[in-house]
């Protein structure tokens, strides 16, 4: 019996040795002649640049704007409330209860300061004809939106300092509205209605005012509260109570300045101009070797500016249609339609940009899409209203070139 | 009890590790021309006996030549290192397991498992470093391979008269192997990888003779034809180049292309050896016996490389070894003259298939034996010495050091009859 178990188990150790053999690691130094695998590098040249303009959108800005500065001028802004309110129960048809009584709505908005340094009235309108959309954040500018098909003026206001607590304030613009609004905001013959609404200054001024939007992260947007008070029974009713409907679309409609010289002469970017910027690279012929992988695919672009610039962030795409690069010109759409799937972004450091390119570079190399160029615009994280320039193929030394380099087997 | 237990505390000892050589990286990797711990110490190709008189572990033709049945197992520990280079890399796995079973002093079969050739590899290059538009670039290669053709074996062994017998073997041949190619570029890693699989399967026939006998000398004589039934083929799965961006050695989300594409390739006719070898063995009445062997063997695939990190691989191979043999005397009374002592010197010259370069292989081999127990319990140690290279800047020294256990028992062996 134990001469069996001495067996078993002798049996059992050779095969747990023959399971856990492993592996030491120690590479032996060779020589690198005749060995697999390949890093090759390839510059490719820029052959045509160009830049254009199409009306500014602003949608995705942390602000609202209102006033004039630098020659822009921003028109009015437009904000839309979701339909239901922050807690996600409420909507306007609450207010449709026999129970209920809407008594007054208020538009809310905070100031970027924290102090007044100069007022201004501003006025409120809305628009009760527009169905369920009225503007898309995205896609209006002043050239693409009628504001006369906004209502005559609901509501005027002018700033409020606001405590917060026993040392900070706040500044707010609060627009009241009375019932006859919240009457058509409620209406539920319109389906899903816009809960849309124009803020203007009511006289022009070139003086610029800033108010927090949508989109500013640690900040307050726009707002819409709804006063309102309850009946319990034919006699009791509640106090008056309220609910908030956060801003769910903004944008400042801006008209830009007229375009300079520079702006038409160079590879210009710009949100609040509407500058964008197409750069045809000459990739004729490349072939990515079979299983190759490109470490990096790097058009460099060099600022012409004369101060040093860091930190702007700009966004790419891949056109899918041929570009004109003949000469500088507007648009009042953007013509040139991009493949989303491979956009790149990077951001400028001294004065240099390198955007990398090698997941499009990758299709075109093993030719699975053709190559119309790049778009280069500015990220919508940035200053709308800083222009960028850098150097085209006009430039001697600082001309923009795509370097890539690719491993391969 | 004390042997048995000797034999756990020596398995116990034993460093579990996998070395690599550089010719592993040459096709299909070197292939092994011994197996059994015996068989190692004395340099052999496996023909003449090395683990008891009349008897090779790695010929069934002897084995009717076995007392008893045995499980058998041999471990090995290499050590591999450049000549040029301090780096030394260890190895360690079975070399072969094994069970034998005679049967009435003229029959016999026996199944095995055995590694064939090994692919363990891991290389590196220099870094090299240069300019690319103002951007300094380093880099250096990396390469990793491991896992190869193993071969599962039913044995039978006949006889063919009073003094000859022959042995057949069947060999399925099956495994899998993978690399992984790297380039290191400003310390990212792209990474290739291949994986292999085989199928196949192969036969030996040997031989084993007694041609002189007298009171003083025996002259043994040995022979084996190896061909290819089923040449292997396989599945080469190889897939794209990826960026390992997080540097963990495997494909996932963090890395670098999202999806990677795998082209699986069948290919046929990758391994098909054939092999011709012979042996003779001079026994002396002091159990004294000197031996000497030879064996041409050539890789018949058509389909040649497949998917080496070199692009070249073993096509041929010539062995020429000889030895000396003293078996142990289980009835003496010195314990040193119950030990097995063996010793050898061989040389294999291997030819590189596409560059006809030639890689030679010189050893030196020893090793001993102990029987212990009454049912022929045997534990065998070898060692073995040598070099390889292609050209003097490639020149590889290996040391190997195996250890065997073989346990008997009795089955199917004739008993003496009761009084």
């Amino acid at each position: 019996m134990n001469k069996t178990l001495i067996k078993l188990a002798t049996g059992l150790y050779l095969l747990c040795l023959l399971i856990i053999s492993s592996c030491e690691e120690a590479a032996i130094p060779i020589e690198k002649d005749n060995t697999p695998v390949t890093i090759d590098t390839v510059s490719f040249p820029v052959i045509k640049t160009t830049s254009y303009q199409i009306p500014p959108v602003l949608g995705n800005a942390e602000h609202l704007y209102f006033g004039e500065k630098d020659g822009f001028k921003y028109l009015y802004n437009l904000i839309r409330f979701d339909s239901t309110d922050v807690s996600n129960i409420y909507s306007f048809d609450h207010y449709n209860d026999s129970l209920i009584v809407a008594d007054s709505l208020k538009l809310s908005m905070r100031l970027s300061l924290d102090s007044i340094d100069q007022n201004a009235e501003f006025q409120l309108r809305y628009f009760p004809n527009g169905g369920d959309s009225v503007f898309n954040e995205t896609s209006t500018n002043y050239l693409n939106f009628d504001r006369n098909t906004a209502s005559s003026v609901i509501s005027t206001a002018v700033m409020m300092v606001d405590s917060i607590d026993t040392v900070n304030t706040k500044v707010t613009l609060n627009f009241m509205m009375d019932t006859s609004i919240i009457n058509v905001i409620k209406d539920t013959s319109i389906i899903n209605f816009n809960q849309s609404f124009l803020v203007e200054l009511k006289t022009e001024g070139s003086s610029e005012f800033k108010f927090h939007s949508s989109e500013k992260v640690t900040g307050d947007p726009p707002e819409l509260i709804a006063y309102f008070r309850q009946f319990l029974s034919d006699s009791v009713v509640q106090d008056t109570s309220y609910h908030t409907y956060s801003s769910i679309q903004d944008v400042s409609i801006i008209e830009p300045p007229a375009i300079t010289s520079l702006d038409s002469s160079s590879l210009a970017i710009s949100l609040a101009k509407g500058l964008r910027s197409l750069v045809m690279v000459d990739m004729e012929g490349w072939k990515l070797p079979q299983k190759g992988i490109i470490s990096s695919a790097e058009l460099i672009y060099i600022s012409s500016d004369s101060d040093t610039l860091t930190g702007y962030s700009v966004t790419s795409y891949p056109l899918k249609i041929e570009g004109d690069y003949s000469q500088f010109k507007s648009f009042e759409t953007d013509p040139y339609m991009v493949d989303v799937n491979f956009n790149s972004s990077s951001s400028v450091i001294e004065n240099i940009l390198k955007i990398n390119y090698r997941k499009i570079s990758t299709e075109f190399g093993r030719g699975k899409l053709t190559n119309y160029g790049f778009k280069i615009q500015p990220s919508n994280n940035n200053d709308p209203f800083k222009t960028v320039l850098f150097h085209d193929l006009s430039s001697s030394d600082s001309y923009p070139v795509m370097r890539v380099i690719y491993v391969h087997p | 009890m004390f042997t048995l237990r000797l034999i756990f505390i020596l398995l116990l000892m034993i460093k579990i590790v996998v070395s690599q050589s550089i010719f592993n990286a040459y096709g299909l990797g070197l292939s092994r021309t011994s197996y059994h711990t015996s068989v190692n110490g004395a340099g052999s190709i496996g023909l003449v006996p090395t683990f008891h008189p009349g008897v090779s572990m790695d010929n069934p033709a002897t084995w009717p030549g076995l007392k008893f049945t045995y499980i058998s197992g041999s471990f090995s520990n290499q050590s591999n290192g450049m000549k040029n280079s301090e780096i030394t890399n260890q190895a360690a796995g079975f070399n072969k397991i094994q069970f034998v079973v005679p049967i009435r002093d003229r029959f016999g079969f026996g199944i095995s498992v055995k590694p064939i050739n090994n692919h363990n590899s891991f290389f590196s290059t220099d870094t090299v470093s240069f300019d690319f538009g103002g951007k300094n670039l380093l880099s250096n290669k990396e390469f990793r391979s491991g896992g190869g053709i193993m071969s599962g074996s039913f044995s039978i062994s006949l006889p063919l008269n009073k003094s000859m017998g022959v042995g057949i073997s069947v060999n399925k041949l099956f495994g899998s192997s993978r690399d992984e190619q790297s380039l290191v570029l400003n310390s990212t890693y792209y990474r290739l990888f291949n994986i292999r699989s085989y199928s196949g399967s192969t036969f030996n026939l040997d031989f084993a003779g007694r041609l002189y006998v007298d009171e003083k000398v025996i002259i043994l004589a040995f022979a084996r034809v190896g061909m290819t039934n089923k040449p292997v083929s396989g599945t080469l799965y190889k897939f794209d180049f990826y960026e390992d961006t997080n540097n963990n050695y495997s494909y996932d989300s963090d890395d670098y292309p999202a999806n990677v594409d795998v082209d699986t390739i069948s290919i046929k006719n990758i391994y098909a050896p054939n092999s011709f070898s012979f042996g003779f063995n001079v026994g002396f009445k002091n159990n004294l016996n000197l031996f000497s062997e030879f064996q041409l063997w050539n890789d018949e695939a058509t389909n040649a490389n497949y998917a080496s990190i070199y692009n070249d691989q073993i096509g041929g191979k010539t062995h020429i070894g000889g030895g000396v043999v003293r078996f142990g005397d289980m009835g003496a009374r010195d314990w040193q003259d119950q030990i097995t002592f063996r010793s050898g010197l061989y040389q294999d010259k291997y030819v590189l298939r596409h560059t006809g370069k030639m890689l030679i292989e010189n050893g030196l081999s020893m090793g001993i034996g102990f029987k212990f127990a009454a049912t022929g319990n045997q534990i065998d140690f070898s060692y073995r010495y040598g070099s390889r290279s292609i050209r003097s800047s490639q020149k590889e020294l290996f040391q190997e050091f195996t250890i065997g256990v073989s346990l008997g028992d009795i089955w199917f062996l004739r008993r003496r009859a009761k009084q």
